[in-house]
Formats: structure tokens, sequence, C-alpha cells
């Protein structure tokens, strides 16, 4: 039964869940290796999953908190061999090779790249994949208020960031 | 997603992931209930094997406390008065 549940969820989730993941770590291979993570915690948790939240935000929360596990290591193994965050940003834009936006799109891409983790998340959900933010109050556990100011700091530093590069 | 233009994946990428994807139930072994619990279990031993050794460790370090009867029958064998040993008393 759980199998064939499962199989449901890789048949509804798994693209969307890609470009969710793709969007917040930028690189095809990592967003790849982030979605196979992620899928493994749901086959795993979906005998505990018990209905309190919609499929769909559960699924969501389960990949948002690999993508930014997986951002928040790469983080330190950058901080470790002291090497810069931003530079490393720019890099893993420029050089994923399944990248194919123009100048601008690369630009924005870098701009949104170098925004602190968990506020990369939140931008791109709410500017990319028009999600309310009820939503995405319940997938990441922070209030509404919080994501709204949030957001806007977000935007203004890219309008900041856009104008530098 | 809007910018799903700016990127691209190989040829094939989600059909190949789906299948992927789909068998991961025949090989990640779930986690039963005791193997869940293990690490609560172990932590509970730990926790009672630690009372055991402190309490073990007091009991040969630290010197007998006398009852009160025994305090009494001390303060009699003594010098003092009964007003004394009174004030002693609890």
């Amino acid at each position: 039964m759980q199998d064939s549940e499962f199989n449901d969820i890789v048949r509804e989730y798994s693209e969307p869940l890609y470009w969710h993941i793709r969007g917040i770590v930028n690189s095809h291979e990592d967003a790849d290796d982030i979605l196979q993570d992620t899928f493994v915690k749901i086959w795993r948790s979906l005998p505990d999953f018990r209905g309190e939240s919609a499929v769909s935000t559960w699924v969501w929360r389960i990949a948002t908190n690999e993508a930014l596990s997986f951002l928040r290591k790469r983080r330190v193994r950058a901080m470790l061999q002291f090497k810069s965050i931003d530079e490393q940003a720019e890099r893993t834009v420029s050089g994923d090779p399944w990248f194919n936006g123009d100048e601008a799109a690369r630009k924005l891409s870098v701009a949104i790249a170098k925004l602190p983790d968990k506020q990369r998340a939140v931008f791109h959900m709410r500017y990319y994949e028009e999600m309310p933010y009820e939503q995405i109050a319940e997938i990441t556990g922070t209030s509404v208020g919080a994501l709204k100011a949030s957001y806007h700091i977000a935007q203004k530093k890219i309008k900041e960031q856009l104008n530098l590069l | 997603m809007k910018n799903k233009s700016s990127y691209s994946v190989p040829e094939g990428y989600f059909e190949d992931l789906q299948r992927r994807l789909s068998g991961i139930p025949a090989r990640e072994p779930r986690r039963t209930a005791v193997r869940r619990l293990t690490p609560y279990l172990a932590l509970a031993a730990s926790f009672a094997l630690i009372v055991a050794v402190g309490t073990a460790v007091l009991r040969k370090t630290v010197p007998p406390v006398a009852s009160e009867q025994e305090i009494i029958e001390y303060l009699i064998d003594s010098d003092m008065t009964l007003a004394q040993i009174i004030d002693y008393l609890p």
C-alpha cells in the first residue's frame, strides 16, 4: 500500500520538487543529489505521516530542509577552506552547464545565490513559485510577518547586487 | 516556475528520475520500530548505568551517617547535662 502511495508522490512531485531544489541550490548535479535524498527521507517518513498538513506542504518541507542543510554544509566547507562564499555563489551559477539564461538572468541568479540560505529559499518560493506566504510559513515554520520582512529585505539586497554586477 | 527557462536538464532526465526514485522502496530498508527506538533505549541505559555507578561510588567513599538514636546514645554517654543534650536534639 505504502509503495503505491510513494509512487504516487514520485509521479506527482518529483518534477516540481526538482525545480524547487534547483532554484535554491542552482546546480543541476546538486539538485539531483538533494532530490534523491529528499525522496529517501519521504519514503522513510511515510509511515509517520499523519496528514496533519497537506502532502504537498510536507514534501516541500522535507525538500527545503534538505536543500538548506546542503547549503549549510557547503558554506561551512567554504569557510574552512578560506574561500569566499560570494565567489562560490558566482562560480556555481556560471559553472553550471545546464544554465542557459541570458546575461541578465545570470546576474539575477548570482544576486539571488548571494542571499543568506533561508532568505534565498523564501525568496524563491515567493517570487518564482508564487507561493502564498501562509504556505511558506507552514513549510519553513516561520511567521508570515517575518517572511514578509525577509522577502522585502531580499528584494532590496538583490537590487543592490544588480547595481554592483 | 517563472525562471525555468533559464535552466535546462539533460535529455530524458525526468523519465530517468522517476525510474530511479521509484526504485527507492526496493533498496532502502525502512527502520523498524525497534531500530527507531534504539537510540532512546541506549540513552536510557546509559543514564541508568551512570546512576548505578554513581550510587556505588558514593556508598564506597562517603562515610555512613549516624542514626538519630546513635547520636542520642553518644550524647548520653558524654559528660553533658540534660539541658545541653536537649539543645542538641532536633
